[in-house]
């Protein structure tokens, strides 16, 4: 079609940035959201009013009361405190994770879909091999032959996320090699490794950064998964994964201190999903990805 | 407004307005236009000028976003007020279009027989073989004879081949109207002519009214009865093409047909219209042409201007026609002088010299495809060589070769003396030295800019690359933005505010910047307006003389070989076909292919369309893609 209607839809699709860029309603609760987690996962035990760890034995499956706001669990532990210091694991783990495997999938992806042929055979090759493997079960196994860990955990779903993250960047970058832009600065002599961090993934940086947070939140799921399973953190800690499980016994008794941790996992990973995608609608009008 | 007598379509007073930001934007304004049962119509204009809106309106397919006011007056309704259910009964059935992208008009996962047997009438119930049978005489009539051809996917047709499908799905309802939006521009030259000749001669035979849409003037003056010239959102002149041929009435036509370069001879100078097509919002309230017109004065600032009837059916919009009329035909002759033939020396040292080259790429392990077969060239210093060719004679290949960009798989390529046959062999020295010798420029000017960064920062990083210890990087940016005519300023501004032409202008620059003695110009204004196209045409011209530039111009467009190259090599299928100088191959051509493409070219009479038999598949309209 003529180049009007392409520059129509460019004013449209103008249109509709800004108009994403204005922070819609459920974006910013979400962001407040996510930046009351933060805050508890970084001042956690100062927020708490008691101590997560503290033993109320006279006191045990407690209703929600004026001094425990959330009831207390089966050995008498007061469940909002718990709640606010649990924000430490659910957020660092899945941090590191995602933060983790947003460097190596992107130097992997950039690397496989740049240079292409061999290197992007064996890097592609692994990330197949990578994929065939049943995620639970090697953290399972992992758990079973040194003990289950919460770091090892972590670092385990870094290696098993980077093969995701480098099949999204790999094909990003796949669709920005053949372009003019890149030829342009091959033919100038642009050595390869500028050619791909000054040129290249500044247009994909868009999708690299929108799908870290995919990234984060279904980690944060997994993570909270393998606590409750006796996968990840050490009996005791205070993480929503684990009090989720603790507290199941409870459900008749005082279900609060299951359904908050509960949902506090299902709305950060909701949240984080939703800044993702706003942030991929925002950031999408940059770069050569449109 | 009543129902003129023999008036199939009217347009009156169009209206199309875009909404942005709670206002109202004009695209297209007081557009009048009919058409009568058996007339060919062309609506000619750049892009921008709003000729695609209009037959979107006129059809009912305007983009969210975009409103029509005024009337559009078919069989006594006014097509504007149908709603989407009533447009269904019209279009196909009483309008048809056609568009222009022969490769993503047909469904890809449907077979042509199907395609055509879905557009046909659905009140007649018939059976599958009375369909069938349907369905060949339909491709029958648009010049597909073999019935194989029914049972392909459009993919695997050639592009001339899928717009004979869409022309005949188009007229698979019998329309009374055919809208024909740009149907020839995404085609190779000798497509074209088959294509437009077939075009008219389905017209003829069925008596039905035809608007076309080109940005081609001598197109449309072969096509039509009647032009309408359009400019950033309104009509400018109307005429036949007879007449707008001789003497165009409005200074837009003129630049615009003077924006065509000859064919037959060389100019001295290729005629330009400066600047850029303007917003058709920002000219609601006067000329829109004031901007780019050398004769503007402040009544064509003073309010909005309309079409005013000259002599006979002839109408122009400009104001100052009556006191400009004499010195726009002068300026006309003035422009079409032509200058002297250019005798190349061949004798100077070759800079590039390719020697039966081969290029073949294999295609997921197994068939190979040859895209350059033996090809031997060379480009001397200082020389300006024109490389012409359709699409898939490998061309393009060529070019990639010359700059590294792929590999030869036979033969051997010496640039400036070093043996540039496989760029990963060559030392850091060598590809210094190529790399000094040899830069290209890229057909599409909007995207060999890097969308992320601004002007300034590309062209620097081209210097930096060149010597890493480059001094006064700031200052050299601004020399070469001055030296493609760019204001300095534009070094802060990012591609994506800057127009086609522009952005062209960047991307000499960008390769300047490595101070080379040879352009591979691949293409260099296929993707730009026809009256921005001179502009690039005459800086590279420029730079050939100031700077000592020699190019090779590789480009599919004769007449613009024939300004711009002493010595000229015609590829076809991979093959060096002819060579020669310039004015020698183009006046006297010995190959068949060469004699084929020069009659393909556009010429501004009838005769262009019926010099050969339409109807057939020439060679060019292979049944399977060449690709």
């Amino acid at each position: 079609m003529s180049a009007v209607i392409e520059r129509h839809l460019d004013l449209t699709r103008h249109d509709v940035r800004s108009r994403r860029r204005r922070l819609g309603l459920v974006v910013s609760i979400c962001f407040l959201f996510v930046g009351a987690v933060v805050v508890m996962a970084i001042f956690g035990p100062l927020l708490a009013p008691q101590d997560p760890q503290a033993q109320h034995l006279a006191l045990v499956s407690a209703d929600p009361s004026s001094a425990h706001w959330l009831g207390t669990d089966a050995l008498g532990r007061d469940v909002f405190s718990r709640v606010i210091v649990g924000a430490r694991t659910a957020f660092f783990g899945p941090l590191v994770i995602a933060l983790g495997s947003f460097t190596l999938g992107n130097v992997l992806g950039l690397l496989a879909g740049y240079h292409g042929g061999r290197v992007d055979a064996l890097i592609m090759r692994w990330v197949d091999l990578m994929w065939s493997i049943p995620t639970l079960l090697v953290v399972i196994v992992v758990a079973g032959a040194i003990g289950a860990s919460y770091w090892w955990a972590v670092a385990l779903l870094v290696i098993l996320t980077v093969p995701f993250d480098t099949r999204v960047v790999r094909g990003a970058t796949l669709e920005q090699v053949p372009r003019p832009y890149v030829e342009a600065a091959k033919t100038l002599g642009v050595p390869g490794r500028w050619i791909v961090v000054r040129h290249i993934w500044p247009n994909i940086s868009s999708i690299a950064i929108a799908n870290t947070f995919l990234v984060f939140a279904s980690s944060l799921v997994a993570l909270a998964g393998l606590s409750f399973l006796g996968l990840g953190v050490s009996p005791g800690t205070p993480d929503w994964g684990l009090m989720l499980s603790e507290n199941e016994t409870l459900l008749f008794a005082n279900p609060i201190a299951t359904i908050v941790p509960g949902v506090m996992i299902a709305l950060t990973a909701t949240a984080m999903n939703l800044v993702g995608d706003w942030l991929d609608e925002s950031l999408a009008g940059r770069g050569a990805t449109r | 407004m009543t129902d003129t007598a023999g008036n199939a379509l009217e347009v009156v007073d169009l209206r199309i307005d875009r909404v942005r930001e709670g206002r109202l934007e004009a695209i297209v304004s007081g557009v009048n236009l009919a058409v009568a049962r058996g007339e060919s119509v062309g609506i000619v204009g750049e892009s921008g000028s709003g000729k695609s809106m209009t037959a979107r309106a006129i059809t009912g397919l305007l983009p969210r976003g975009l409103s029509a006011s005024g009337e559009i007056r078919y069989r006594n309704r006014n097509l504007l007020d149908l709603t989407e259910r009533a447009w269904r009964g019209v279009r196909g059935t009483e309008i048809g279009l056609i568009l222009q992208d022969p490769f993503t008009m047909l469904n890809p996962v449907l077979r042509c027989a199907s395609i055509l047997g879905e557009s046909l009438r659905t009140q007649r119930r018939l059976d599958r073989n009375a369909r069938r049978a349907e369905v060949l005489r339909r491709l029958a009539e648009v010049g597909i004879h073999d019935p194989a051809a029914a049972d392909r996917y459009p993919f695997q047709l050639s592009g001339g081949m899928r717009q004979r499908v869409g022309i005949a799905a188009a007229l698979a309802r019998d329309p009374e109207i055919l809208i024909a939006d740009e149907p020839s521009t995404a085609l190779d030259v000798t497509t074209q002519r088959e294509t437009l000749s077939l075009i008219k001669q389905i017209q003829a035979t069925r008596g039905m009214g035809l608007v076309l849409i080109t940005h081609d003037l001598r197109v449309a003056f072969a096509m039509c009865d009647r032009i309408y010239v359009l400019y950033a959102g309104t009509v400018v002149e109307v005429g036949k093409p007879a007449e707008l041929d001789a003497e165009p009435l409005h200074p837009y036509t003129q630049g615009l047909l003077l924006s065509e370069p000859p064919l037959d001879h060389r100019v001295a100078t290729m005629f330009s219209i400066p600047g850029a097509v303007p917003n058709p919002d920002a000219v609601t309230n006067r000329c829109p042409f004031v901007d780019r017109c050398q004769w503007a004065t402040e009544i064509c600032s003073n309010g909005p201007v309309s079409l005013s009837t000259i002599e006979g059916d002839r109408q122009s919009a400009c104001v100052r026609l009556p006191a400009i009329r004499a010195e726009l035909a002068a300026v006309r002759r003035q422009a079409v002088a032509g200058a002297a033939p250019r005798q190349p020396d061949r004798l100077t040292s070759r800079l590039i010299d390719v020697r039966a080259v081969s290029k073949e790429f294999v295609h997921s392990g197994r068939t190979t495809h040859r895209a350059l077969d033996e090809v031997s060239l060379s480009v001397g210093e200082n020389e300006c060589v024109g490389l012409v060719g359709e699409s898939g004679s490998g061309k393009t290949t060529l070019a990639r070769l010359l700059v590294g960009l792929e590999r030869a798989s036979a033969g051997t390529i010496t640039i400036d003396g070093v043996d540039a046959t496989d760029w990963s062999a060559l030392g850091r020295a060598d590809l210094r030295k190529l790399r000094g010798s040899v830069q290209i420029i890229f057909q599409d000017p909007y995207s060999s800019l890097d969308p992320m960064r601004s002007i300034g920062w590309t062209i620097a990083e081209a210097i930096t690359t060149r010597s890493r210890r480059a001094r006064n990087v700031g200052q050299r940016v601004a020399d070469l933005l001055s030296e493609v005519g760019l204001p300095q300023s534009y070094a802060e501004l990012r591609p994506v505010a800057l127009s086609g032409g522009m952005r062209q202008r960047v991307a000499i620059a960008r390769a300047l910047a490595t101070e080379p003695r040879l352009l591979v110009c691949d293409e260099p204004v296929s993707a730009l307006d026809v009256s921005v196209q001179a502009q690039i045409l005459n800086l590279i011209r420029r730079l050939h003389v100031d700077r000592g530039l020699g190019y090779l111009f590789i480009t599919h467009d004769l007449s613009i070989v024939r300004q711009v190259s002493d010595y000229l090599y015609v590829m076809h299928r991979g093959r060096v076909v002819e060579s020669g100088p310039t004015e020698q191959v183009l006046d006297g051509p010995k190959d068949p292919y060469t004699v084929d493409l020069l009659k393909s070219v556009p010429r501004a009479d009838q005769s262009w369309l019926t010099s050969s038999p339409p109807g057939h598949v020439a060679s060019s309209g292979a049944l399977t893609r060449k690709e």
